[in-house]
């Protein structure tokens, strides 16, 4: 390696340490959102009749909590932790690396107070108003700016591979954010979209996918690249498998948001052309997956006693699954049957469970340790931890499997008059058991994240306690 | 085909298609080259490795 290296480098690390708590607590605030509006659908009497708290208005703080809330605080723990230290530089700005934090937890507050008050773009996992948009581009760019310029003044002479995920993540989501949030402002908390009809649908897709591709994948990969050798202390398994695994995913990905659009009045060969696409994206996910999980090679014993190396390992059993059943779900005759379903959001919640909270819960407790210079206090919940999510995230995933293909299969039975053979209630009343299972999957899950914001609070406060012990003789 | 019908938005999304296609051939054949191999390789530790220079910045 770089001679550079042997110089010891004092980075900023105290900006990742306040992410890294918050993505705790909103991992707790975004399953438990989860969890109320699984039950609210399973027992609708929990609405209460009062709007601020029904499953319209919760649904987007729940997809909002979780995946900007938790998943953009463990990114941007992540990407400020691993660019000083495979640059061995600090970070460009620590300033702006703090502007960042306190901007980012505002836009958390803003979502928090606007969309239970109904104030929204109807944009699926863009429902924040211009705002707010305006902000999170702001904020976004100086995450942006800052991460690349961090990586500008690195003192190795390589970019590491996780670095290429997350850059390419942060110049995408800059692109799709400004173009799927452009509008009409007609007051401070409303605007129309500039875009209509089959076009306004395409766009959003384009968006929606793609912040499932490059937000949650490939952020996230850069996360699995880091932090899969490390704890495994071992080498990746393939460098080269890792550089085509970037460049197929960066260069595919951006093709297939139309698949969420078959059947509709998009032109039939786009869908078809994001299927396909789809199908091929298929070789460099799995490529990535048996890359991450081959890293073990020669290790696997560990995975008995190493609980966070379960985590990151079965992370990567849930991605390559996913990113099987996407492509499936994405051919026209298995869409016929899946579309609108509850398929789609089992499968969802197997990549967002399965693959990104696994995968983040992993890499915060790697970086407990190693931020807070301590042991966790406690390995045994860790453990407990893994398991429950474990077993909420299949729960989850079964319920929703079985409870989609039932729905997809009584939606087009006919009888022999040619008559649908179920209504729409029989289908909703026939999902109720399976309604209740997934919010019981939900409690399982959110009990373990509740663990996990224990077991790391009282992890940095037995480090706080340590280090005022010790500089207690110092002072004396 | 018919290219006279095509607009300036079919030949931008005909080039990227095309440079897309060509971009990754050269990515596999840069990749897959013995010549790279251990010129990649050589990275692989590279996460591993910076432990070497830790002083995470704690306050005393």
């Amino acid at each position: 390696m770089e001679a550079t290296q042997a110089i010891p480098v004092k980075y900023d690390m105290d900006v990742v340490r306040w992410f890294t708590i918050m993505a705790v607590i909103y991992l707790v605030v975004g399953t438990l959102l989860g969890v109320y509006i699984a039950s609210e659908l399973a027992w609708p009497f929990l609405n209460f009749d009062i709007p601020y708290i029904t499953f319209g208005r919760l649904r987007p703080l729940h997809t909002n909590a979780v995946i900007f809330a938790f998943g953009g605080c463990t990114l941007m723990a992540t990407g400020y932790y691993m660019v000083q230290r495979t640059g061995a530089t600090k970070l460009w700005s620590n300033g702006l690396a703090w502007f960042t934090f306190w901007g980012w937890n505002l836009i958390i507050v803003l979502a928090v107070i606007t969309l239970p008050l109904g104030m929204t773009q109807g944009k699926e996992y863009a429902e924040l108003e211009w705002p707010i948009d305006l902000l999170i581009a702001v904020v976004w760019l100086a995450f942006g700016f800052n991460h690349i310029m961090t990586v500008a003044i690195r003192k190795s002479s390589h970019i590491y591979v996780s670095n290429w995920f997350t850059m390419s993540m942060i110049i995408m989501i800059t692109y799709l954010h400004v173009v799927n949030s452009l509008a009409i402002p007609v007051s401070l908390t409303k605007s129309y979209s500039i875009y209509s009809g089959v076009q306004d649908a395409m766009i959003q897709w384009w968006w929606g996918h793609n912040a499932v591709g490059f937000y949650l994948t490939a952020g996230f990969l850069g996360i699995m690249y880091y932090f899969v050798p490390k704890q495994a202390n071992r080498p990746v398994f393939s460098y080269r498998l890792s550089v085509l695994h970037f460049w197929a995913l960066t260069f595919g990905y951006v093709w297939l948001g139309a698949h969420h659009l078959q059947y509709t009045a998009l032109p039939d060969w786009t869908g078809s052309l994001g299927a396909a696409i789809s199908l091929a994206m298929i070789i460099p996910s799995w490529g990535g997956a048996m890359n991450g999980m081959m890293t073990l090679s020669g290790a696997w014993d560990r995975l008995r006693t190493d609980y966070i190396l379960r985590f990151l390992v079965v992370s990567l059993a849930f991605y390559a699954m996913s990113t099987f059943e996407g492509p499936v779900m994405s051919i026209k005759t298995v869409n016929a049957l899946s579309h609108y379903t509850d398929w789609t959001i089992g499968h969802v919640h197997s990549g967002a469970l399965g693959w990104v909270a696994m995968v983040s819960m992993g890499a915060i407790y790697h970086m407990v340790k190693k931020l807070w210079h301590t042991e966790m206090y406690s390995d045994s919940l860790v453990n407990v931890h893994f398991w429950l999510a474990t077993i909420g995230a299949v729960i989850y995933v079964v319920a929703m499997w079985v409870s989609g293909i039932m729905q997809g299969l009584m939606w087009r039975d006919y009888d022999e008059y040619g008559a649908l053979t179920y209504t729409f209630v029989e289908s909703v009343s026939a999902m109720h058991p399976y309604y209740a299972m997934r919010a019981i999957g939900g409690v399982i899950y959110n009990l373990g994240a509740w663990i996990m914001l224990y077991n790391v609070v009282m992890t940095v406060r037995q480090a706080s306690a340590a280090r005022g012990t010790n500089a207690v003789p110092a002072k004396a | 085909m018919d290219v006279e019908s095509m607009t300036t938005n079919d030949w931008l999304g005909v080039f990227f298609a095309v440079f897309v296609f060509v971009a990754m051939i050269y990515v596999y054949f840069m990749v897959f080259r013995p010549a790279n191999k251990d010129k990649f390789e050589s990275q692989r530790r590279m996460a591993l490795d910076d432990d070497d220079h830790i002083n995470s910045g704690d306050k005393k």
